[in-house]
């Protein structure tokens, strides 16, 4: 199942930072090789500061309990440098935490900067050292702290470019933290400043909203609205095209969030064109499964495709999260994928039959004969569907839904007597103004 | 009067048929004469240089005078020439006959002098040039025109009389030349040889002419202009003999005798070749290499102007030489690194002088690029013109590798000196060698470069050889540093892709835009449509080409062609018809893609128009095959139209795919016989005749019997995608016909008639009842499908009829009130007006929407742009139209009747709607 494994092509996009849950990931489900993983691991922690951690693993990778010099000096120099920029940083971060002075800021920057250069004797160097010791709290692991510098940082900041990465710092300190709602408001702020500021090139534009979309895969699977939102941010045109462009293993998620959603119809349709067009650059069970119902309308296949889907969601570290009830796991996300992938097959199946084998639906529902007979009872009771079970025969019969003549005509003609009224009123409002002004 | 007899025979000018047996009685004495008097001439000619003119003239004998006057009378005829003064030519020539006369008489010979063959010679050439140079013919005055009209007629009838000798001194004119010890300016290739031999031999004979020349300056007051011409070249010579001795030359004596030549050139009476061969011999003695660099910037200019006229192309030996001239100068560039070439800067004027142990920067003026577009012009042109079925042609071809290393070359200095601009642009020139070579033909061509490695440096290193020990050695000698072998990566992706993305990267608006439509061009021909196709929509060319220069328009079709080739050799046919529909839309493919000039009955072209189209045309061996393109576009054409028509039978006029092909199958159905198919389209239309009765197997049979399919690479895939694809189509089109006449079909059945797999049949089918477009549904036990009748009764249609034309009605009324009292209040009118158009134009869409729009119209917005809606325009709609062309089908006739039933169902809609309802409900109860 490696084969559909998106971890390589999704960690460039990614902060260091952020590819460890993915290798966790990884790692619980055994899909590569343990060694492998701590391997990497050590390799993506050798750039950060984490130098505790980066032990630890090593222990771990090479079983044994001795740590390799230079990475005893590396902690001895981390540590004096974390030091170094404390104390940079200290004027500031006192300033800050003191209430009564903070109480002293106002909305204005300039006047802000000001104020403080004046009074406390803060000025851009301390202000700079702050955004420097934020970035060394965050490569070091202590996410929290650097999330409150870097919001402080940012009310202080007049560097529309270091604003920006103070965002992004921010976004990934709370993303690691897992506070998800703030992260989704962090994120929606990245998002308007990457839409409105002109980037020095498209091309650069482009590469921060992939970045972007990468990102928040960490937030829409896990916050509770985040299927909507995800369909809201990707679907876009400008974020669609970014993703058709340099990154288009993103359908997956899209895909996935269109068929656990159960709204969305009209944008569904263009998304089928999409995934139709993209079939040579990208390819995975999910999308092949819709192009099966929605394309070829090869009900077989898609059932073929359904199963692997399955297989794909537990192994997608953002789609197999899973959510333990005391001790019994579960995978919210796959079991709502089958559900709805099998309401589609169905829905597309019904519309060009008029009758069904009820053991030939449950073969391709997945389902039991006794369980597909529920789950059609259930659809007709909540008037999903316009059917009828025939037991004695074991099919279900379609009501033909031929749009009735005379309600067409009523359609159309609905709407003109309302018209015409109108059209009336106001030739008469205009009679009437002409002879007033007469 | 016996002298006079006597005179008569000789004289040839009148009959010579008819004087035949006194010739024969003369012939001795007269050829004794003749010989006296020639070598009297001789002699006096060859004893002038030795003997002071002045003392010659007194002892002239008669003879001798009216032999001058013919002589003066022929320098004039030389000056008029120059002039190219008809009128004074005509006047001579008139003169000049009537001295032949009196020579003759004086003579007493029937021999005519050579002095006058000479001068009919000349004048023939002279007529036949001005004849041929019909640019310079028009811009003549009307005398001038006129006089060189009756000039060609007098010459023709005269020159009859002495074809003979004409030929006589065509075949060796040197004897006459040396006898008459006349040197011709205008003789350009003559003096070539001469020129060339030995710089000493040039010595003397500026001697001899020296003196002849200050002869004609005594005789003739006319003569001051050439022969000021004359001095100067004859101190050119002298110049010459100069560095014959090379311990004599310094850098300045060259730098002054270039500065000379150079001012020479353009002026009239300059041959334009051996302005090249002076200056080939200049660059032997240079003294720097700076100065070497810089005559030879010089020659390689001289030699584009060899050939001035835009249609004809340089001579193929010439360009050789000139390809040979740029690697030596970039021989010299590599060398010394110091020397830097630029077209901005005005050189000073002793820049040269600094030697090699100069560590500066030495500035030459001088555009590599543009030699180079110039070399790839010329040799763009010589292809053009020759006929592609010789062998000239092939070997003309062969020179392919040597420009692709010459490019190479170029390229890889220009990015050594930084200049990346540059670069693009000869990555350009290089990437429009190979782009519309598939991967055969591009190895065969590396092939050929590797192998000509061997025969080429032989074939050069002779001539080389001769030249250098002819001449005295090069100062500077230049050894071949810059590789005579071009290296080409083994797949011409590779290459491509290096070029391509350095082009992208430094190259200008242009050179970007060709260099993308080539690289479209390429991938399309490797098959990779989709990357083709993804490249052609993120750049937005389809939405600027309009608006580039006329090569570039034909190079973007050029690749749409190849694009919709490529599209459907994938199997994507609605693609395909997109890409190739606009091409054949206006039946002028062969002007779209420059492959031949097509005639039009409409309008004539003018002459300037076809010489400008010729210029644009491409050479045959980047042609891409006119007939496969045909059957390709009907073929895709075919496939869309005749289950679109069998859909529509009702109203066929309504939704149109293709307009050319309805055209074509229009004309062929008119036929009263149809005979065996001939051409491809013959043989499309009797493959659409069997599609469109569900004959899927001869259909196939007729296309498949092409043999244009050889051409394609992988034929059995190609036809057997065919193959599939008409079964389906044909598929469709039974369905479409004739499902009216079925209550049920099996499935089975289905798929035995088709020769189809059930999963396909299926899906198919499935396809066509999500789409609406078939009005039935499966039954799954027992593997039938059952057809819904949704037929409307003749009521039902008629009331669909009015309520459509009440719609319309409401709309007018809305519009026209608008008009009349402006558009506030009407909140929610202009959206609807707006709905409505936009429905007229998705219907129009249909048939007559440019393709671009079609189908390539929602292409990428921004930089990534969005492929959205890649063709959204056709398809989607059809299956809401399909909707309403079933509830108007047929109803033309009853117009009348709609309107009465109409005013009843109006009276009904005016109660209120809630009663209309219940009613309606009532009548379908």
């Amino acid at each position: 199942m490696a084969n559909y494994d998106l971890t390589p092509r999704i960690a460039p996009n990614l902060d260091r930072h952020l590819v460890f849950p993915l290798l966790e990931f990884l790692q619980e489900r055994q899909l590569y090789p343990d060694q492998d993983i701590l391997r990497a691991k050590l390799e993506l922690l050798n750039q950060t500061n984490m130098v505790d951690y980066a032990m630890d693993i090593h222990r771990a990778f090479y079983h044994t309990e001795d740590v390799p010099q230079d990475m005893v000096d590396r902690r001895a120099e981390v540590v004096a440098r974390l030091k170094a920029l404390e104390e940079g940083a200290s004027p500031l971060v006192n300033f800050l935490q003191n209430e009564k002075a903070y109480q002293e800021l106002r909305a204005e920057k300039q006047y802000n900067l000001q104020m403080l250069n004046e009074r406390y004797q803060i000025g851009p160097e301390q202000i700079e050292a702050l955004y420097q010791y934020a970035k060394f709290q965050f490569e070091c692991g202590n996410y929290s702290g650097a999330a409150d510098y870097l919001y402080l940082y940012r009310t202080l900041c007049t560097n529309s470019e270091r604003s920006l990465s103070a965002l992004w710092g921010k976004l990934a300190a709370e993303i690691l933290m897992q506070n998800w709602d703030i992260a989704l408001e962090e994120l929606n702020r990245v998002k308007e400043i990457i839409d409105s500021k002109s980037f020095s090139s498209p091309l650069n534009q482009v590469q921060n909203r992939i970045w972007l979309m990468h990102w928040s895969l960490f937030i829409f699977f896990n916050h509770d609205n985040g299927r909507t939102q995800i369909i809201d941010l990707f679907n876009q045109d400008k974020y669609l095209n970014a993703i058709q462009t340099s990154a288009p293993h993103l359908l997956r998620y899209l895909a996935t969030a269109f068929v656990v959603n159960k709204r969305r119809r009209p944008q569904f349709k263009d998304f089928i064109k999409v995934i139709q067009q993209e079939q040579y650059s990208y390819e995975d069970p999910i999308t092949e499964f819709l192009a099966c119902v929605y394309v070829k309308y090869d009900f077989d296949a898609a059932q073929q495709k359904m199963r692997e889907c399955e297989e794909v969601i537990l192994n997608d570290p953002f789609l197999g999260k899973r959510a333990e009830e005391g001790n019994f796991a579960s995978v919210p996300l796959r079991d709502e994928f089958l559900e709805n992938a099998r309401l589609f097959i169905f829905e597309t199946y019904c519309r060009i039959h008029q009758r069904i084998d009820m053991g030939v639906l449950a073969e391709k529902l997945n389902l039991n004969y006794e369980e597909a007979e529920r789950w059609i009872v259930n659809l007709i009771r909540t008037s999903k569907l316009d059917a009828k079970i025939d037991s004695k025969t074991g099919t279900v019969l379609m009501e033909p839904n031929q749009p009735n003549v005379y309600e067409q005509l009523i359609d159309h003609t609905k709407a003109l007597s309302g018209r015409t009224y109108k059209l009336v009123s106001q030739l008469l409002e205009h009679a009437q103004t002409q002879q007033a002004a007469r | 009067m016996a002298s006079r007899f006597w005179t008569q025979g000789g004289d040839s000018e009148t009959e010579e048929e008819e004087s035949d047996y006194e010739q024969e009685d003369n012939e001795v004495p007269v050829e004794d004469i003749n010989k006296a008097a020639k070598s009297k001439y001789l002699q006096g000619s060859d004893t002038e240089s030795d003997d002071e003119d002045g003392q010659k003239r007194v002892v002239k004998s008669v003879k001798d005078k009216r032999f001058e006057e013919m002589t003066a009378t022929i320098d004039q005829m030389k000056n008029a020439m120059k002039i190219n003064d008809w009128v004074s030519l005509q006047e001579s020539f008139d003169k000049i006959n009537k001295q032949l006369e009196k020579v003759m008489r004086v003579n007493e010979s029937d021999r005519v002098p050579n002095v006058y063959i000479k001068a009919l010679v000349m004048l023939e050439d002279f007529l036949n040039q001005a004849l041929a140079n019909k640019e310079a013919k028009k811009k003549m005055s009307s005398s001038n025109a006129k006089a060189l009209n009756s000039m060609k007629q007098k010459l023709k009838k005269n020159n009859k009389q002495y074809e003979e000798m004409i030929n006589k001194y065509r075949e060796n004119p040197e004897v006459e030349e040396e006898e008459d010890g006349d040197d011709d300016d205008e003789d350009g290739e003559d003096e070539d040889s001469e020129f060339e031999e030995d710089p000493s031999k040039l010595g003397m004979e500026s001697d001899a002419e020296e003196d002849e020349d200050k002869e004609a300056g005594e005789d003739d007051a006319n003569e001051t202009g050439p022969g000021w011409e004359k001095m100067m070249s004859k101190k050119d010579k002298l110049m010459d003999k100069q560095f014959k001795d090379p311990s004599q030359i310094t850098w300045d004596t060259v730098n002054k005798k270039f500065k000379e030549i150079v001012a020479a050139r353009g002026r009239k009476g300059t041959g334009r070749i051996e302005l090249v061969e002076q200056l080939t011999f200049l660059t032997r003695v240079a003294k720097t290499p700076a100065q070497k660099l810089e005559i030879l910037f010089s020659v390689v200019s001289a030699q584009f102007d060899v050939n001035p006229s835009l249609n004809t192309h340089m001579p193929i030996n010439v360009w050789k030489k000139c390809v040979q001239n740029l690697l030596t100068i970039l021989d010299i560039l590599t060398q010394y690194t110091n020397i830097v070439v630029d077209d901005m800067v005005e050189p000073d004027e002793n820049e040269t002088q600094k030697g090699t142990d100069y560590n500066g920067a030495i500035r030459i003026w001088g555009n590599l690029v543009a030699f180079l577009e110039r070399i790839d012009v010329e040799f763009f042109k010589s292809l053009q013109v020759i006929d592609p079925h010789t062998r000239e042609y092939i070997e003309r071809l062969r020179d392919e590798p040597t420009l692709a290393v010459l490019s190479q070359n170029v390229q890889e200095y220009l990015e050594r000196a930084g200049d990346n601009k540059g670069a693009a642009k000869v990555a350009l020139k290089r990437v429009e060698l190979i782009y519309y070579k598939p991967q055969e033909v591009y190895d065969a061509m590396r092939k050929l470069a590797e192998q000509n490695e061997g025969g080429e440096g032989e074939a050069d290193g002779e001539p080389k050889a001769v030249e250098e020990s002819r001449a005295p050695p090069s100062f500077v000698a230049t050894p071949e540093i810059v590789p005579r072998k071009s290296t080409f990566p083994e797949s011409s992706r590779t290459l491509m892709d290096i070029l391509v993305s350095l082009i992208y990267r430094s190259g200008d608006e242009r050179t970007k835009a060709r260099a993308m439509l080539c690289d479209i061009y390429h991938h399309a021909l490797l098959d990779e449509f989709s990357t083709s196709r993804d490249l052609l929509l993120m750049s937005h060319l389809q939405d600027s080409i309009q608006h580039m220069d006329i090569s570039t328009q034909i190079l973007f079709n050029r690749a749409m062609a190849q694009l919709g080739l490529s599209a459907f050799r994938v199997g994507l046919i609605a693609e395909g018809h997109g890409c190739l529909s606009e091409l054949y839309s206006a039946g002028r493919v062969k002007e779209l893609l420059a492959q031949g000039v097509s005639q039009s009955r409409f309008h004539e072209k003018t002459p300037e128009q076809e010489r400008m189209e010729r210029r644009r045309q491409m050479p045959y061996h980047m042609h891409i095959n006119l007939e496969l393109l045909e059957a390709v576009h009907l073929i895709c054409a075919m496939l869309l139209e005749v289950p679109n028509m069998a859909a529509n039978s009702h109203d066929a006029k309504r939704k149109v795919i293709s307009k050319t092909f309805r055209r074509l199958l229009e004309v062929s159905e008119r036929q009263t016989f149809t005979g065996p198919p001939e051409n491809v389209r013959d043989h499309v239309m009797a493959a659409t005749r069997a599609l469109r009765q569900g004959d899927y197997q001869k259909a196939f049979d007729v296309i498949n019997s092409l043999d244009i399919w050889r051409l394609l690479r992988n034929k059995d895939s190609v036809l057997e995608m065919l193959r599939a694809k008409i079964k389906e189509e044909a598929l469709r089109t039974y369905l479409f016909t004739y499902s009216s006449s079925y209550d049920s079909l099996s499935l089975d059945q289905l798929a035995k008639m088709f020769d189809l797999s059930d999963k396909q049949t299926h899906s198919i089918v499935s396809k066509m009842m999500i789409t609406e477009e078939l009005h039935a549904s499966w039954d799954q036990p027992t593997r039938c499908m059952v057809f819904h009748d949704v037929e409307h009764t003749r009521l039902q249609a008629l009331a669909f009829h009015l309520t459509e034309k009440l719609t319309v009605l409401a709309e007018s009324n809305e519009r026209a009130q608008e008009s009349r009292i402006g558009g506030g209040g009407l909140e929610n009118l202009p959206l609807r007006r707006r709905d409505g158009q936009d429905y007229a134009a998705a219907a129009a869409s249909g048939g007559t929407a440019r393709w671009q729009d079609l189908s390539f119209s929602q292409g990428r917005h921004g930089t990534g742009g969005g492929r959205t809606g890649y063709n959204a325009g056709g398809r989607t709609y059809s299956g809401q139209a399909g909707g309403f062309s079933r509830d108007r089908t047929g109803q033309s006739r009853g117009v009348g009747r709609t309107y009465q039933t109409g005013s009843a169902a109006r009276a009904s809609q005016m109660d209120g709607s809630t009663r209309m309802v219940s009613l309606n409900r009532g009548a379908y109860a």
